[in-house]
Protein backbone atom coordinates (compact mmCIF):
# COMPACT_ATOMS: atom_id res chain seq x y z
CA UNK A 1 0.00 0.00 0.00
CA UNK A 2 1.39 3.44 -0.92
CA UNK A 3 1.59 6.31 1.56
CA UNK A 4 -1.27 8.08 -0.27
CA UNK A 5 -3.46 4.98 -0.03
CA UNK A 6 -2.79 4.68 3.69
CA UNK A 7 -3.68 8.37 4.13
CA UNK A 8 -6.93 7.87 2.20
CA UNK A 9 -7.79 4.85 4.36
CA UNK A 10 -6.99 6.83 7.52
CA UNK A 11 -9.17 9.74 6.36
CA UNK A 12 -12.06 7.38 5.62
CA UNK A 13 -11.67 5.93 9.13
CA UNK A 14 -11.88 9.43 10.65
CA UNK A 15 -14.86 10.42 8.50
CA UNK A 16 -16.60 7.26 9.65
CA UNK A 17 -16.27 8.40 13.27
CA UNK A 18 -13.24 6.21 13.97
CA UNK A 19 -10.67 7.12 16.63
CA UNK A 20 -6.89 7.14 16.62
CA UNK A 21 -4.87 5.94 19.61
CA UNK A 22 -1.31 6.84 20.57
CA UNK A 23 0.42 3.86 18.98
CA UNK A 24 -1.64 3.83 15.77
CA UNK A 25 -0.29 4.78 12.37
CA UNK A 26 -1.21 8.35 11.36
CA UNK A 27 -0.26 10.68 8.50
CA UNK A 28 2.58 13.11 9.27
CA UNK A 29 0.25 16.05 8.77
CA UNK A 30 -2.22 14.67 11.34
CA UNK A 31 0.56 14.07 13.85
CA UNK A 32 2.02 17.56 13.45
CA UNK A 33 -1.35 19.32 13.64
CA UNK A 34 -2.46 17.34 16.70
CA UNK A 35 0.87 17.97 18.41
CA UNK A 36 0.82 21.72 17.79
CA UNK A 37 -2.80 22.02 18.93
CA UNK A 38 -2.41 19.94 22.10
CA UNK A 39 0.93 21.54 22.97
CA UNK A 40 -0.69 24.98 22.74
CA UNK A 41 -3.54 23.73 24.94
CA UNK A 42 -1.05 22.40 27.53
CA UNK A 43 0.92 25.68 27.44
CA UNK A 44 -2.31 27.59 28.07
CA UNK A 45 -3.17 25.49 31.10
CA UNK A 46 0.14 26.12 32.86
CA UNK A 47 0.22 29.80 31.88
CA UNK A 48 -3.46 30.15 32.83
CA UNK A 49 -2.66 29.20 36.41
CA UNK A 50 -0.59 32.38 36.87
CA UNK A 51 -3.20 35.20 36.76
CA UNK A 52 -5.35 33.48 39.39
CA UNK A 53 -2.35 32.22 41.33
CA UNK A 54 -1.34 35.79 42.14
CA UNK A 55 -4.64 36.19 44.03
CA UNK A 56 -4.24 33.21 46.37
CA UNK A 57 -2.45 35.27 49.07
CA UNK A 58 -5.01 38.07 48.69
CA UNK A 59 -8.20 35.96 48.65
CA UNK A 60 -10.92 37.56 50.81
CA UNK A 61 -11.65 34.48 52.97
CA UNK A 62 -10.17 31.10 53.89
CA UNK A 63 -12.91 29.35 51.88
CA UNK A 64 -12.02 31.32 48.76
CA UNK A 65 -8.30 30.78 49.35
CA UNK A 66 -8.77 26.98 49.57
CA UNK A 67 -10.98 26.76 46.50
CA UNK A 68 -8.74 29.05 44.44
CA UNK A 69 -5.63 27.10 45.44
CA UNK A 70 -7.35 23.88 44.44
CA UNK A 71 -8.41 25.37 41.10
CA UNK A 72 -4.88 26.56 40.33
CA UNK A 73 -3.58 23.07 41.16
CA UNK A 74 -6.17 21.61 38.77
CA UNK A 75 -5.09 23.93 35.93
CA UNK A 76 -1.43 22.97 36.31
CA UNK A 77 -2.53 19.33 36.50
CA UNK A 78 -4.34 19.74 33.17
CA UNK A 79 -1.07 20.99 31.74
CA UNK A 80 0.73 17.87 33.02
CA UNK A 81 -1.92 15.56 31.55
CA UNK A 82 -1.89 17.34 28.19
CA UNK A 83 1.92 17.45 27.90
CA UNK A 84 1.86 13.67 28.43
CA UNK A 85 -0.67 13.31 25.58
CA UNK A 86 1.42 15.58 23.34
CA UNK A 87 4.65 13.71 24.13
CA UNK A 88 3.30 10.58 22.46
CA UNK A 89 3.06 12.59 19.24
CA UNK A 90 6.82 12.96 19.12
CA UNK A 91 8.06 15.94 21.15
CA UNK A 92 9.48 15.64 24.65
CA UNK A 93 8.00 17.54 27.58
CA UNK A 94 11.40 19.20 28.12
CA UNK A 95 11.43 20.49 24.53
CA UNK A 96 7.85 21.76 24.82
CA UNK A 97 8.51 23.59 28.09
CA UNK A 98 11.78 24.98 26.77
CA UNK A 99 9.98 26.33 23.69
CA UNK A 100 7.23 27.83 25.87
CA UNK A 101 9.44 29.67 28.36
CA UNK A 102 11.66 30.99 25.57
CA UNK A 103 8.68 32.38 23.66
CA UNK A 104 8.93 30.01 20.69
CA UNK A 105 5.41 28.55 21.08
CA UNK A 106 2.07 30.15 21.85
CA UNK A 107 -0.51 30.10 24.61
CA UNK A 108 -4.09 31.43 24.73
CA UNK A 109 -4.51 35.19 24.40
CA UNK A 110 -6.47 35.62 27.65
CA UNK A 111 -3.50 34.55 29.77
CA UNK A 112 -1.39 37.44 28.51
CA UNK A 113 -3.54 39.91 30.50
CA UNK A 114 -3.27 41.05 34.13
CA UNK A 115 -5.76 39.99 36.81
CA UNK A 116 -6.08 43.40 38.42
CA UNK A 117 -8.86 42.89 40.97
CA UNK A 118 -10.88 40.21 42.75
CA UNK A 119 -13.57 41.00 40.16
CA UNK A 120 -11.14 39.66 37.54
CA UNK A 121 -10.79 36.43 39.51
CA UNK A 122 -14.58 36.02 39.47
CA UNK A 123 -14.67 36.83 35.74
CA UNK A 124 -11.93 34.33 34.93
CA UNK A 125 -13.53 31.63 37.10
CA UNK A 126 -16.94 31.91 35.47
CA UNK A 127 -16.47 33.32 31.98
CA UNK A 128 -12.95 32.38 30.91
CA UNK A 129 -13.54 28.89 32.26
CA UNK A 130 -16.99 29.06 30.66
CA UNK A 131 -15.42 29.88 27.29
CA UNK A 132 -12.86 27.12 27.80
CA UNK A 133 -15.49 24.53 28.65
CA UNK A 134 -17.45 25.37 25.49
CA UNK A 135 -14.27 24.62 23.52
CA UNK A 136 -13.30 21.58 25.55
CA UNK A 137 -16.70 19.89 25.49
CA UNK A 138 -16.52 20.03 21.69
CA UNK A 139 -13.17 18.22 21.91
CA UNK A 140 -14.82 15.22 23.61
CA UNK A 141 -15.62 14.14 20.04
CA UNK A 142 -12.07 14.61 18.77
CA UNK A 143 -10.63 11.88 16.56
CA UNK A 144 -7.50 11.58 18.74
CA UNK A 145 -8.49 9.23 21.58
CA UNK A 146 -5.79 10.14 24.16
CA UNK A 147 -6.94 13.76 23.83
CA UNK A 148 -10.55 12.67 24.39
CA UNK A 149 -9.52 10.83 27.58
CA UNK A 150 -7.73 13.95 28.80
CA UNK A 151 -10.77 16.10 27.97
CA UNK A 152 -13.07 13.81 29.99
CA UNK A 153 -10.90 14.53 32.99
CA UNK A 154 -10.46 18.24 32.23
CA UNK A 155 -14.16 18.91 31.53
CA UNK A 156 -15.19 17.33 34.84
CA UNK A 157 -12.85 19.69 36.69
CA UNK A 158 -13.74 22.71 34.57
CA UNK A 159 -17.43 22.30 35.37
CA UNK A 160 -16.47 22.45 39.05
CA UNK A 161 -14.44 25.62 38.37
CA UNK A 162 -17.41 27.10 36.56
CA UNK A 163 -19.63 26.70 39.62
CA UNK A 164 -16.88 28.12 41.81
CA UNK A 165 -16.66 31.14 39.48
CA UNK A 166 -20.42 31.59 39.26
CA UNK A 167 -20.70 31.57 43.04
CA UNK A 168 -18.17 34.42 43.25
CA UNK A 169 -20.01 36.38 40.54
CA UNK A 170 -23.36 35.99 42.32
CA UNK A 171 -21.75 37.16 45.54
CA UNK A 172 -20.39 40.31 43.89
CA UNK A 173 -23.54 41.06 41.84
CA UNK A 174 -25.89 40.67 44.81
CA UNK A 175 -23.61 42.65 47.12
CA UNK A 176 -22.92 46.34 47.54
CA UNK A 177 -22.78 48.83 44.70
CA UNK A 178 -18.97 48.81 44.98
CA UNK A 179 -18.91 45.02 44.59
CA UNK A 180 -21.15 45.20 41.52
CA UNK A 181 -18.89 47.87 40.05
CA UNK A 182 -15.86 45.69 40.69
CA UNK A 183 -17.38 42.94 38.54
CA UNK A 184 -18.72 45.35 35.90
CA UNK A 185 -15.23 46.83 35.57
CA UNK A 186 -13.80 43.33 35.04
CA UNK A 187 -16.39 42.63 32.31
CA UNK A 188 -15.54 45.92 30.60
CA UNK A 189 -11.83 45.02 30.43
CA UNK A 190 -12.16 41.30 29.70
CA UNK A 191 -14.89 41.29 27.06
CA UNK A 192 -12.69 41.94 24.04
CA UNK A 193 -10.07 39.33 25.05
CA UNK A 194 -12.96 36.88 25.57
CA UNK A 195 -14.23 37.48 22.02
CA UNK A 196 -10.66 37.04 20.81
CA UNK A 197 -10.46 33.74 22.72
CA UNK A 198 -12.58 31.91 20.13
CA UNK A 199 -10.32 33.14 17.35
CA UNK A 200 -11.16 34.78 14.03
CA UNK A 201 -13.60 33.13 11.64
CA UNK A 202 -12.43 29.62 10.75
CA UNK A 203 -10.76 29.25 7.37
CA UNK A 204 -12.78 27.66 4.60
CA UNK A 205 -10.63 24.56 4.92
CA UNK A 206 -9.56 24.33 8.54
CA UNK A 207 -7.23 21.32 8.62
CA UNK A 208 -7.95 20.67 12.30
CA UNK A 209 -11.61 20.24 11.35
CA UNK A 210 -10.66 18.22 8.26
CA UNK A 211 -8.84 15.65 10.39
CA UNK A 212 -11.46 15.68 13.14
CA UNK A 213 -8.96 16.87 15.76
CA UNK A 214 -11.34 19.78 16.29
CA UNK A 215 -15.01 19.15 15.61
CA UNK A 216 -16.62 22.59 15.54
CA UNK A 217 -15.84 25.95 13.94
CA UNK A 218 -14.80 29.01 15.91
CA UNK A 219 -18.09 30.71 15.00
CA UNK A 220 -20.33 27.97 16.36
CA UNK A 221 -18.36 27.87 19.62
CA UNK A 222 -18.60 31.65 20.03
CA UNK A 223 -22.37 31.52 19.37
CA UNK A 224 -22.80 28.84 22.04
CA UNK A 225 -20.82 30.93 24.51
CA UNK A 226 -22.93 34.04 23.81
CA UNK A 227 -26.20 32.10 24.13
CA UNK A 228 -25.12 30.49 27.40
CA UNK A 229 -23.67 33.48 29.20
CA UNK A 230 -24.90 36.81 27.80
CA UNK A 231 -28.53 36.48 28.99
CA UNK A 232 -27.28 35.50 32.46
CA UNK A 233 -25.06 38.60 32.60
CA UNK A 234 -27.99 40.79 31.54
CA UNK A 235 -30.20 39.15 34.18
CA UNK A 236 -27.60 40.19 36.74
CA UNK A 237 -27.77 43.76 35.42
CA UNK A 238 -24.26 43.58 34.02
CA UNK A 239 -23.80 45.39 30.71
CA UNK A 240 -21.46 44.21 27.98
CA UNK A 241 -19.23 46.74 26.22
CA UNK A 242 -20.59 46.01 22.75
CA UNK A 243 -23.58 48.18 21.73
CA UNK A 244 -24.30 45.89 18.79
CA UNK A 245 -24.60 42.73 20.89
CA UNK A 246 -28.15 41.31 20.54
CA UNK A 247 -29.87 38.15 19.41
CA UNK A 248 -31.00 38.42 15.79
CA UNK A 249 -34.25 36.47 15.47
CA UNK A 250 -34.38 36.46 11.69
CA UNK A 251 -30.75 35.30 11.33
CA UNK A 252 -31.08 32.86 14.25
CA UNK A 253 -27.69 34.01 15.56
CA UNK A 254 -26.06 36.81 17.52
CA UNK A 255 -25.13 40.21 16.15
CA UNK A 256 -21.86 41.37 17.68
CA UNK A 257 -19.06 43.79 16.87
CA UNK A 258 -15.83 42.38 15.50
CA UNK A 259 -13.12 42.97 18.10
CA UNK A 260 -9.85 44.52 17.02
CA UNK A 261 -8.07 41.52 15.47
CA UNK A 262 -4.76 43.41 15.20
CA UNK A 263 -4.71 43.43 19.01
CA UNK A 264 -5.36 39.68 19.04
CA UNK A 265 -2.47 38.91 16.67
CA UNK A 266 -0.16 41.20 18.60
CA UNK A 267 -1.03 39.50 21.91
CA UNK A 268 -0.74 35.89 20.73
CA UNK A 269 2.46 36.85 18.96
CA UNK A 270 4.00 37.39 22.39
CA UNK A 271 3.36 41.12 22.90
CA UNK A 272 0.54 41.10 25.45
CA UNK A 273 0.56 43.30 28.55
CA UNK A 274 1.84 40.49 30.80
CA UNK A 275 3.60 38.17 28.34
CA UNK A 276 7.16 38.97 29.35
CA UNK A 277 6.46 38.89 33.09
CA UNK A 278 4.58 35.59 32.95
CA UNK A 279 7.15 33.85 30.76
CA UNK A 280 9.91 35.08 33.07
CA UNK A 281 8.04 33.59 36.05
CA UNK A 282 7.75 30.22 34.35
CA UNK A 283 11.34 30.30 33.10
CA UNK A 284 12.69 31.06 36.58
CA UNK A 285 10.85 28.09 38.06
CA UNK A 286 11.88 25.85 35.14
CA UNK A 287 15.54 26.76 35.58
CA UNK A 288 15.71 26.66 39.38
CA UNK A 289 13.84 23.35 39.59
CA UNK A 290 16.07 21.53 37.11
CA UNK A 291 17.55 19.51 40.01
CA UNK A 292 14.13 17.92 40.70
CA UNK A 293 13.89 16.64 37.13
CA UNK A 294 17.45 15.36 37.36
CA UNK A 295 16.70 13.59 40.67
CA UNK A 296 13.62 11.91 39.19
CA UNK A 297 15.52 10.78 36.11
CA UNK A 298 18.18 9.22 38.34
CA UNK A 299 15.84 7.08 40.48
CA UNK A 300 16.88 3.44 39.96
CA UNK A 301 14.40 0.69 39.18
CA UNK A 302 12.61 -0.77 42.22
CA UNK A 303 13.97 -4.12 43.36
CA UNK B 1 11.64 7.96 32.82
CA UNK B 2 8.96 5.60 31.54
CA UNK B 3 5.42 5.97 30.30
CA UNK B 4 2.75 4.41 32.53
CA UNK B 5 -0.91 4.02 31.60
CA UNK B 6 -3.25 5.04 34.41
CA UNK B 7 -6.36 2.90 34.98
CA UNK B 8 -9.34 3.69 37.14
CA UNK B 9 -12.64 2.27 38.40
CA UNK B 10 -15.51 4.62 39.16
CA UNK B 11 -17.42 1.93 41.09
CA UNK B 12 -16.53 -1.51 42.40
CA UNK B 13 -18.61 -3.08 39.63
CA UNK B 14 -16.62 -1.37 36.84
CA UNK B 15 -13.81 -2.90 34.80
CA UNK B 16 -10.46 -1.13 34.72
CA UNK B 17 -10.56 1.73 32.19
CA UNK B 18 -7.58 3.69 30.86
CA UNK B 19 -8.05 7.29 32.00
CA UNK B 20 -4.69 8.70 30.89
CA UNK B 21 -0.98 8.38 31.48
CA UNK B 22 1.97 9.66 33.48
CA UNK B 23 5.71 9.65 32.97
CA UNK B 24 7.53 8.35 36.01
CA UNK B 25 10.76 6.64 37.03
CA UNK B 26 11.02 2.88 36.63
CA UNK B 27 9.24 2.31 39.94
CA UNK B 28 5.52 1.47 40.25
CA UNK B 29 5.27 3.28 43.60
CA UNK B 30 6.43 6.53 42.04
CA UNK B 31 4.04 6.01 39.12
CA UNK B 32 1.16 5.38 41.55
CA UNK B 33 2.00 8.53 43.50
CA UNK B 34 2.03 10.68 40.35
CA UNK B 35 -1.15 9.04 39.01
CA UNK B 36 -2.97 9.72 42.30
CA UNK B 37 -1.99 13.41 42.23
CA UNK B 38 -2.84 13.80 38.55
CA UNK B 39 -6.10 11.88 38.27
CA UNK B 40 -7.64 11.11 41.66
CA UNK B 41 -7.71 14.29 43.74
CA UNK B 42 -11.50 14.75 43.59
CA UNK B 43 -12.75 11.30 44.65
CA UNK B 44 -13.17 10.27 41.01
CA UNK B 45 -13.46 6.58 41.76
CA UNK B 46 -12.91 3.70 44.16
CA UNK B 47 -9.61 2.32 42.84
CA UNK B 48 -6.79 3.10 40.50
CA UNK B 49 -3.74 1.37 39.10
CA UNK B 50 -0.78 1.86 36.78
CA UNK B 51 0.62 -0.32 34.03
CA UNK B 52 3.99 0.16 32.37
CA UNK B 53 3.19 0.86 28.71
CA UNK B 54 3.65 -2.19 26.54
CA UNK B 55 3.32 -4.67 29.44
CA UNK B 56 0.36 -6.44 31.04
CA UNK B 57 1.29 -6.27 34.73
CA UNK B 58 -1.07 -3.98 36.64
CA UNK B 59 0.02 -2.35 39.91
CA UNK B 60 -2.99 -1.43 42.02
CA UNK B 61 -2.84 1.31 44.65
CA UNK B 62 -3.49 -0.32 48.03
CA UNK B 63 -5.29 2.63 49.62
CA UNK B 64 -8.83 1.67 50.67
CA UNK B 65 -11.55 3.29 48.55
CA UNK B 66 -12.80 5.50 51.37
CA UNK B 67 -9.33 6.99 51.82
CA UNK B 68 -8.71 7.64 48.12
CA UNK B 69 -8.92 11.37 47.55
CA UNK B 70 -8.14 12.05 51.21
CA UNK B 71 -10.01 12.06 54.53
CA UNK B 72 -9.55 15.76 55.24
CA UNK B 73 -12.64 17.80 54.37
CA UNK B 74 -11.81 19.02 50.90
CA UNK B 75 -15.39 19.36 49.69
CA UNK B 76 -14.39 22.63 47.98
CA UNK B 77 -12.72 20.38 45.44
CA UNK B 78 -15.98 18.71 44.51
CA UNK B 79 -19.27 19.57 42.81
CA UNK B 80 -21.40 19.10 45.92
CA UNK B 81 -19.77 22.11 47.58
CA UNK B 82 -21.44 24.26 44.94
CA UNK B 83 -24.85 22.53 44.88
CA UNK B 84 -27.69 24.97 44.35
CA UNK B 85 -25.60 27.66 42.68
CA UNK B 86 -27.85 27.60 39.58
CA UNK B 87 -30.96 28.11 41.73
CA UNK B 88 -29.24 30.95 43.54
CA UNK B 89 -28.46 32.61 40.21
CA UNK B 90 -32.17 32.49 39.29
CA UNK B 91 -33.24 33.88 42.68
CA UNK B 92 -30.70 36.72 42.55
CA UNK B 93 -31.69 37.47 38.93
CA UNK B 94 -35.34 37.71 40.01
CA UNK B 95 -34.49 40.12 42.85
CA UNK B 96 -32.41 42.26 40.48
CA UNK B 97 -35.23 42.21 37.88
CA UNK B 98 -37.66 43.45 40.57
CA UNK B 99 -35.21 46.24 41.36
CA UNK B 100 -35.19 47.21 37.68
CA UNK B 101 -31.53 46.31 37.24
CA UNK B 102 -32.07 43.58 34.63
CA UNK B 103 -30.98 44.52 31.11
CA UNK B 104 -33.58 43.85 28.43
CA UNK B 105 -31.96 43.15 25.09
CA UNK B 106 -33.01 40.72 22.36
CA UNK B 107 -32.05 37.20 23.46
CA UNK B 108 -32.51 33.65 22.12
CA UNK B 109 -36.00 32.12 22.56
CA UNK B 110 -35.04 29.49 25.17
CA UNK B 111 -33.35 32.18 27.24
CA UNK B 112 -36.55 34.27 27.15
CA UNK B 113 -38.45 31.41 28.77
CA UNK B 114 -35.79 31.01 31.44
CA UNK B 115 -35.72 34.74 32.12
CA UNK B 116 -39.50 34.77 32.59
CA UNK B 117 -39.33 32.15 35.38
CA UNK B 118 -40.80 33.40 38.65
Amino acid sequence: MTYEERVAEFKAHIDDGGKVDAGDWMPDEYRQLALKFIEMHANSEVMGALPEGTWIPKAPSLKRKLSLTSKVQDEVGHGQILYRVAEDLGKSREAMFDDLVNGRTKFHNVFHYPAETWGDVAYIGWLIDGAAIVNQRALLDSSYLPYVRAMRRVCAEESLHLRHGLEMVIELCSGTEAQRELFQDAVNRWWEPTMHFFGPASKQKDMLLYWGIKTRSNESLREEFLTTYVPKLWDLGISIPDPKLAWNDSAGSWDWSEPNWDTFWKVVGGNGPMTTVRLAQRKTVWDTHAWIREAFAGIPAAA
Amino acid sequence: MEVWDVLGKRTEADEWTVVGGVKAPNDPHMAILLARESFFRHKEGVAFAVRRRGTDEVFVDDEPAEVLGGLTDRSYRRQEAYAGVGGRLRRVSKVLADRGVRIDRPRPPDQRIRAADP
